[in-house]
């Protein structure tokens, strides 16, 4: 009797020992000597976090009186770990925040509003909001109603358009003429070019003018044939506009009636990404971050406007991720300026630009430095147009949640495979995807009033 | 058979010393039997006491918490406030929910196919086949190589146009679907690769149940005449009844569970929804539409639905399983 | 009576019956090997496909028709993982959280699991049925609140919450044990108890060694458990020196996958897997050795 409670004392003992051990070494919270401290949330492959060691460093060195500490984690689990910290009130002072959240997070009176501390920041010299691209900084806009006017919520990351690449090697092989570095195709142009691109032998020999993507290819056709998902302030499904319709079916034509791709189903795999690095395809999707995989590409290749629908202007649509402040942060002065920092700093930029090859921030370095260097594209102004002129959101990102946006995704298979048309699709699901949205705006304003 | 068994680990059990003899008699007194029964009930709330206090410690208010916000509207990261029933309301209205609770239900089709061909396995395993043993490690891979890896490796087997699968039924002129993107066929694929992943674990733990049964039961039914079916059939199945029950519970347990495979397999959920667990569909609710409190409802509505599904088993099963 | 003569003759009868039992037993086990060879052919494609994919170049990763073997083989990976990411406290970490729950777990559950197989107290059933409800919940719906619980007693950003919950034991295996101690004969532990013992030296001397083959098992699966968790440590480690391996690996995945080094993470992945190979090979061992210790088999 006695050996046995003997036996279970020591080992809850034993427990309770290790646990003492390990809650002392885990490590206590009050700042040393004095300094300020203040926590960045981020995530990234561990060569983007060592460079963002380095900014750290820089920043220190410029606020002496302030020390960052780095709170990392996988990008797919940051949106689990960001809420889990929003609802125990554990936020890191800084963090990275998605258009798509900004609706949701500043709604629940997580975010900082930026505005009076960048107010103070652009007195004392340390920042430019002009010099910021418009676009970039307007996804992080909100005054409660609309995305992209009113109180600053975060500083851009990155701004990244998503181009239209073409291989030029291919066009010289087939003596097609090389396409206008402004000026874009139209429609009808567009699908000439591809026939004449298109080759399908069956083999490994064979070309095709493209294979696109419809989640991140389909934008640029509907934006730039005037319609698009939403209406202005974002309260309603706008895909029954017929314009929608029509780029829609253009989109899906190309595979089922004009025949210049690869089948559809290749379209949602990674093949036609393939077929594009082995110089099979006239045409395919480039944004900067490919830039660095495309160095070694057996063949030629630049960057050209995407083909304009009936508008005649060029879109497409830009991605990005931004630096925002815990409305609860004990610093934000400091916080925000680390922020300014990050997205600002000319050192920073260069730095995390060299490393992943994004568009800088700052307007003044992306028009001379990084559109002068040699390194390809050739014609990067193609990417400096869509970040200032041409760019729009994608559509989840303009709502408090994107459901309604799911919705739509879940058949598109079906018009790609030519099963349904787009015009009886969009009619189908739109009011289904009207109530997602409308669920949503509700859930938004009940939020809202908390 | 019992005796033999009991004949057995008692001359070990003597042999070591453990029971039997003289001396240990007089050691502990038992006064009584109401003094057994009350040392024998203290013993065992004592033994249970570990798992019972990480239930009330580490469980047990969190569900508390998350019951309570199934009543309510908390948007993860907002304050909740109570919406009554709505949340149940609402489900029943989704065709997302019942999609999904089909899809769910369907995935079990996999739990038969696991423990039948596991048992196979671990029959072939337990005979003195050359390499046996490199065989059990060879089986069990899949079962620790990593998600990443699987996930791209199945990706290409499954592949409309080049992959793995496609090529070997194009030797026999079958043309192959894209498995993944096809509605028909992506929850077979999803189950196939599942069952492919956990072989090795259950061939493992039904290996464990087999080499309990002692071979002198095999080898007296052989004196009697009995053939190796006849072997199987009445003694291996029933001896591992107990195994086979775990496997079913914690089958149905886990694989409404399941969620992993189809956020790495497919986008959204599949075409048309069609491979969207409830669990998917919940972690979607909660952390990318903030809607944890109707997560939370579904959550315990499917805990419901398996507790009763599993009780219903214990009571069904035979009486020694839950012996009062 | 039994001459020697008959007894000569049922020997033989039996010998030759025997002999013609392991003649038909050798085809069926060839038979059995080759259809193992080519089911092993299918198990181990994945652990093929990540060395494969660890000495390829980025592009090739991809391609299709896929590349079983690259054209120009680099090792670099292998060297690259250590300091690309901290792998190697990944790995400490991991071992770090394995054994200890594992360890102390598994003698919390196998207790109790004697308790809920053998012993007799009122509300047994009922509390093993509570306790196995607790796997029927999804993680997702009590993950919010435990974290909130965690960081009010500021556990965030340490290992304790990985490793504190698992010490009091694990759901699974007490109920696989519980399964397996039911087959274990009452009578010897009512002899045992007439003798004299305890119920935990029962335990100790006579449970704990006869359940060796289905302990063995479930410590191998509440290892891997441990070593494959990724959501728990992704939530509660901020630090990258604290993260266990799994969270290393998941953290060379890129924004975008035409980034993401999966060569990088296939290398990382392989080494990962080696210790749980071992654990495995270990253990596995135990569930067939055990059982010749114990005697009973014969």
């Amino acid at each position: 009797m006695l050996k046995k409670s003997k036996k279970l004392i020591t080992m809850i003992l034993g427990v309770a020992v290790l646990t003492s051990i390990f809650v002392g070494c885990s490590g206590s919270k009050k700042a040393a000597d004095g300094k300020v401290e203040i926590s960045w949330m981020c995530y990234g492959q561990p060569q983007e976090t060592k460079v963002y060691e380095q900014v750290i460093k820089k920043f220190e060195e410029k606020y002496p009186n302030v020390k960052v500490k780095l709170v990392s984690t996988t990008q797919d689990q940051y949106g689990q770990k960001i809420q889990a910290a929003m609802a125990s009130n554990t936020m890191s002072d800084v963090v990275y925040m998605g258009p798509g959240d900004v609706k949701a997070w500043t709604n629940a009176g997580k975010m900082l509003k930026m505005t009076e501390y960048l107010d103070k920041a652009e007195k004392d010299g340390i920042l430019k909001l002009d010099d910021i691209w418009e676009k970039g900084l307007a996804k992080y806009k909100y005054d409660g109603t609309k995305i992209g006017q009113g109180d600053i919520y975060a500083l851009p990351k990155d701004i990244g358009p998503f181009g239209f690449g073409y291989n030029k090697t291919l066009f010289e092989k087939k003596g097609i003429p090389l396409p206008d570095k402004t000026k874009p195709y139209t429609w009808d142009q567009f699908i000439d070019v591809c026939k004449k691109l298109t080759n399908d032998t069956g083999g490994d020999d064979a070309t095709f003018g493209t294979g696109l993507n419809v989640q991140w290819s389909l934008p640029a056709f509907v934006f730039s044939n005037g319609a698009d998902w939403l209406n202005d302030d974002a309260t309603k499904v706008t895909i029954t506009d017929p314009k929608f319709e029509e780029s829609l079916q253009f989109f899906a034509d190309q595979t089922l009636k004009y025949k210049i791709t690869p089948s559809s189903e290749q379209g949602q795999t990674l093949d036609t990404y393939q077929r594009w690095l082995k110089g099979q395809l006239g045409f395919f999707a480039t944004a900067p971050w490919d830039i660095a995989a495309f160095e070694s590409l057996p063949f030629e290749y630049d960057i050209i406007p995407w083909p304009a629908g009936s508008t005649g202007q060029t879109a497409s649509w830009l991605g990005s991720v931004g630096f925002g402040v815990a409305a609860n942060t004990k610093h934000p002065q400091e916080a925000t300026n680390l922020a300014i920092f990050l997205s600002t700093d000319k050192d920073a930029n260069k730095m995390v630009s060299d490393q992943q090859i994004q568009v800088p921030n700052i307007k003044s370095m992306a028009k001379t430095d990084y559109l002068n260097a040699s390194n390809k594209p050739a014609n990067k102004q193609a990417f400096i147009d869509l970040i200032e002129k041409y760019g729009k959101p994608l559509p989840g990102e303009r709502t408090y949640n994107a459901e309604w946006y799911n919705k739509y995704l879940e058949g598109i298979q079906d018009v790609l495979d030519g099963k349904i048309t787009a015009k009886d699709y969009c009619e189908k699901v739109q009011p289904e995807m009207q109530k997602l949205l409308d669920d949503s705006i509700a859930k938004e304003a009940k939020e809202k009033t908390k | 058979m019992h005796e033999l068994l009991l004949t057995f680990a008692t001359k070990i059990l003597k042999s070591k010393k453990i029971i039997g003899g003289e001396n240990m008699a007089a050691k502990i007194k038992i006064k009584s039997k109401s003094d057994y029964y009350a040392r024998e009930r203290k013993a065992g709330y004592l033994f249970v006491l570990a798992p019972v206090l990480q239930f009330f410690i580490f469980a047990l208010v969190p569900l508390l918490i998350s019951l309570y916000a199934g009543f309510t509207d908390w948007s993860t990261i907002g304050k909740p406030s109570f919406t009554g029933i709505e949340n149940f309301v609402k489900m029943t209205q989704d065709p997302h929910f019942w999609k999904a609770l089909f899809n769910t239900a369907f995935m079990m089709i996999g739990i038969p196919i696991r423990l039948v061909l596991a048992l196979m396995l671990a029959l072939a395993m337990n005979r003195k086949i050359f390499g046996a043993k490199t065989f059990r490690v060879l089986y069990y891979i899949p079962v620790i190589s990593s998600i990443a890896a699987i996930s791209i490796l199945w990706r290409w087997v499954y592949n409309g146009d080049y992959g793995l699968l496609n090529q070997v039924l194009s030797i026999v002129g079958v043309k192959g679907p894209n498995w993944l993107t096809n509605e028909a066929t992506v929850k077979p694929a999803i189950i196939a690769m599942a069952v492919w992943q956990d072989l090795g674990m259950s061939m493992l733990l039904y290996l464990a149940g087999i080499q309990s049964i002692p071979k002198d039961y095999n080898e007296a039914a052989q004196i009697d005449g009995a053939n190796t079916f006849q072997i199987f059939k009445n003694i291996t199945v029933p001896m591992l009844k107990p195994v086979t029950f775990y496997m079913v519970i914690t089958g149905i347990i886990g694989g409404s569970q399941m969620f992993i495979q189809q956020n790495l397999m497919t986008d959204n959920g599949g075409t048309n929804y069609s491979a969207a667990t409830i669990v998917y569909y919940l972690w979607d609710k909660a952390f990318k539409q903030y809607q944890m409190g109707y997560a939370c409802a579904v959550g315990w509505i499917l805990a419901i639905i398996i507790f009763a599904v599993t009780y219903f088993q214990f009571k069904n099963s035979s009486n020694e399983l839950f012996e009062e | 009576m039994v001459n020697n003569e008959t007894k000569l003759k049922y020997t033989a009868n039996t010998n030759r019956k025997l002999a013609g039992r392991r003649k038909k037993t050798r085809i069926i086990n060839t038979i059995i090997f080759l259809a193992l060879l080519a089911g092993s052919l299918v198990m181990i494609v994945p652990l093929v496909w990540m060395v494969s994919t660890s000495v390829k170049d980025k592009m090739q990763v991809f391609a299709m028709p896929p590349v079983w073997i690259p054209t120009n083989i680099s090792w670099s990976k292998y060297s690259e993982i250590w300091e690309k990411g901290p792998l190697l406290s990944g790995i400490v970490n991991s071992l770090t959280i394995g054994v200890t729950v594992t360890v102390v777990g598994t003698f919390t559950s196998s207790l109790a699991a004697f308790a809920f197989a053998k012993l007799h107290f009122p509300h047994k059933n009922k509390l093993f049925l509570a306790l196995l409800g607790t796997m029927m919940i999804p993680f997702a719906i009590i993950m919010i609140p435990q974290f909130i619980i965690f960081s009010k007693i500021g556990w965030v950003d340490s290992l304790l919450p990985l490793i504190v919950p698992g010490l009091f034991g694990n759901v699974g295996m007490i109920f696989f044990l519980r399964q397996y101690m039911q087959g274990i004969p009452t009578e010897l532990i009512e002899a045992a108890r007439l003798d004299g013992c305890s119920f935990f030296k029962i335990f100790y001397r006579i449970i704990f060694p006869l359940a060796g083959p289905a302990i063995s098992a479930q410590i191998i699966l509440w290892f891997m458990g441990c070593w494959n968790d990724y959501l728990g440590p992704a939530v509660y480690i901020n630090t990258p020196e604290k993260m266990p391996i799994q969270l290393v690996i998941a953290s060379f995945n890129s924004t975008y996958a035409i980034q993401t080094d999966y060569p990088l993470i296939m290398a990382a992945a392989v080494v990962s897997m080696l210790p749980i190979l071992i654990v495995f090979i270990v253990f596995q061992k135990w569930i067939i050795e055990s059982v010749a210790i114990s005697g009973v088999k014969g």
